[in-house]
């Protein structure tokens, strides 16, 4: 016996070996109602311990490294490399305020949409609260597009909780550990993300390929799905907000696994082979955030200021254009804009008969609001007014209740050219 | 020249390394194929892991400590990712079997029959890997032949750099 075991010792430590993994892997994998096997998404106690440790032995080595690399770019960035950074601050600044503008223009909408959706019973759930966090390691597989953030349970991650950059989702929380937590990003072959497209409105769940390539599985062909579309999420899947930008249709492929549909190819909106730094969204309400609102009331204020700012220039243009006499044509032309033609245009037949007729001498138009200087007003001037514009006295004074101003006493020169007030 | 006679084979010994080499090169292994692909955007066409492993199965001459070796790595890969754990387990624990076993019958000190090996070994295990995944567990998972090649090459490529260097670090009497 002892000898058996010595001829096949190497034998047997290999099979007791391949034995106990291929134990542990059964314990893993469990079979889904629809009869497809599954890796449980939930992992077991030892499985659990397993990955813990090979997190801490990972981690460390990783943060220091991760850690040196910021440094020296801090280093660079932050003292020597500072040039144009004032221009830049003035540029981002007028950015600022430009889209502080257009935030304040898309609030209407926003609240609008808010209050359809409260009537309807459905609650928006607007991004709330994020954390920044660097990611500082993947998998090393290909097979697996996960890789591993510098946040863990000390910053209280939790799972499921979404990924993104802002420029687009990258992936969910899969695994939370004390210092660090893993994220499956939405370009592997098991995530799964609802997704519509923007313009057609078509619904669809978004995963990787072996290539490492979001696609949106299982869509019915149509012919309007077009490259360029873009895609946002659908928010059905209570992992990603609604409405947040996923990427751009590449084009559509045909199924493999399935007749009669096709697969969406999707350039993602994140650089998922460049993640740096990432944003995990720890909270979501019904209501934006604080820091939005402050955001928003700072934009209507500004709005408001623009606004009072045009109103004032308005203000004072219709002031200087009833001060100023206008031209008044007493006897318009018949010609209506009911007989077929424009009226500022006038017929052939008629500008053959005008030489005939009196001819057209401009008059001042009627101001809308007559004050003491409009030729015919009623009012009297001040003593102070009477020292400056004496010519203003002689004017005869014209019923308030009239609206056809009389004759001007004295148009000037200046007013016969015939510019019509607007 | 005979490489695989017996006479050939007692003749050579069994190559020592220091301690710390022993601890420290699988775990720089495992950091460097979770760190490097972070900063190859990507790129993780390679695997140090069974480099290392079928580096130390080759010149210990040990099924044994091929196996052991190749199963901790492998598991330890596993954990990094969220697949099950137990599937490159099993793949590098007979790369590091077959390793050890070979290795007492060649002339390891050969850089090409060595380098042909790993390129060998990782082509096999990436078929168990994916043989345990689609077959054996029954997942889904798709894969190309092409992506395992240029793995395979990958890794022959980080092998033809990293044995010299281990080779240096051998205790020699």
């Amino acid at each position: 016996m002892e000898s058996l075991f010595t001829r096949y010792r190497n034998l047997l430590v290999l099979l007791a070996i391949l034995l106990a993994q291929i134990i542990g892997l059964a314990v893993q994998v469990h079979r889904t109602d629809s009869g497809r096997n599954s890796v449980d998404p939930q992992d077991v106690a030892g499985v659990r311990l397993i990955r813990l440790w090979a997190d801490e032995a990972v981690t460390p080595p990783e943060r220091f490294f991760h850690a040196s690399e910021q440094g020296a770019v801090d280093l660079w960035q932050n003292y020597l490399d500072l040039r144009g950074v004032r221009d830049q601050n003035r540029d981002l600044q007028k950015t600022i305020d430009r889209l502080r503008l257009e935030q304040a223009s898309l609030l209407e909408d926003a609240r609008q949409g808010q209050r359809l959706q409260s009537l309807m019973d459905f609650q928006q759930k607007y991004v709330y609260k994020t954390l920044a966090a660097q990611a500082i390691g993947s998998s090393g597989s290909d097979s697996s597009r996960v890789f591993y953030i510098d946040k863990g349970a000390d910053y209280k991650l939790e799972r499921d909780m979404a990924v993104i950059t802002p420029d687009g989702i990258v992936g969910k929380v899969r695994e939370v550990f004390p210092h660090s937590a893993q994220v499956l990003a939405i370009n592997d072959q098991t995530s799964g993300a609802g997704v519509i497209l923007e313009t057609t409105r078509i619904r669809g769940i978004l995963r990787g390929n072996a290539a490492g390539r979001p696609q949106i599985v299982g869509i019915l062909p149509d012919q309007r799905i077009q490259p360029g579309e873009r895609v946002i999420t659908a928010g059905g899947d209570q992992i990603f907000p609604r409405g947040l930008p996923v990427g751009v249709v590449l084009g559509v492929a045909p199924d493999p696994d399935r007749d009669s549909f096709i697969d969406v190819i999707v350039k993602p909106a994140a650089h998922l082979d460049r993640l740096d730094e990432v944003l995990v969204i720890t909270s979501t309400e019904p209501r934006f955030p604080a820091d939005q609102q402050q955001d928003m009331a700072t934009s209507e204020a500004l709005k408001g200021a623009e606004a009072d700012a045009i109103k004032e220039q308005q203000k004072a243009s219709e002031i200087m254009a009833e001060r100023l006499p206008g031209l008044t044509e007493p006897h318009p032309p018949s010609t209506t804009p009911a007989s077929g033609q424009a009226p500022g245009k006038a017929q052939p037949g008629r500008d053959q008969a005008a030489p005939a007729a009196e001819p057209q001498v401009p008059k001042l138009l009627h101001p809308q609001h007559p004050d003491r200087f409009t030729p015919g007003a009623t009012s009297l001037p001040s003593q102070n007014e009477k020292a400056q514009t004496p010519a203003s006295i002689k004017t005869k004074p014209a019923p308030k209740s009239v609206a056809k101003p009389g004759p001007p006493a004295s148009p000037s020169p200046a007013h016969s050219g015939g510019n019509p007030q607007p | 020249m005979n490489i695989l006679g017996t006479d050939y084979r007692r003749d050579l010994g069994i190559r020592h390394y220091p301690l710390l080499i022993y601890a420290l090169t699988p775990l720089a292994a495992l950091v460097l194929q979770a760190l490097l692909p972070h900063l190859l955007r990507g790129y993780a066409w390679f695997d140090l892991p069974l480099v290392v492993t079928v580096y130390f199965a080759l010149v210990r001459r040990d099924p044994i400590q091929g196996t052991l070796m190749g199963a901790g790595l492998g598991i330890f890969e596993d954990a990094l990712t969220h697949h099950a754990i137990g599937a490159n387990g099993i793949a590098k624990t007979v790369a590091g079997f077959l390793a050890g076993s070979v290795g007492g019958r060649i002339d390891v000190e050969n850089h090409t029959i060595r380098l042909t090996i790993t390129f060998l070994l990782s082509l096999l295990s990436g078929a168990i890997y994916v043989f345990i995944y689609r077959i054996l567990l029954g997942l889904d998972l798709q894969w190309s032949w092409l992506a395992e090649l240029a793995k395979a090459v990958g890794t022959t490529l980080i092998a033809m750099v990293l044995y010299p260097l281990l080779d240096r670090t051998e205790i020699r009497d």
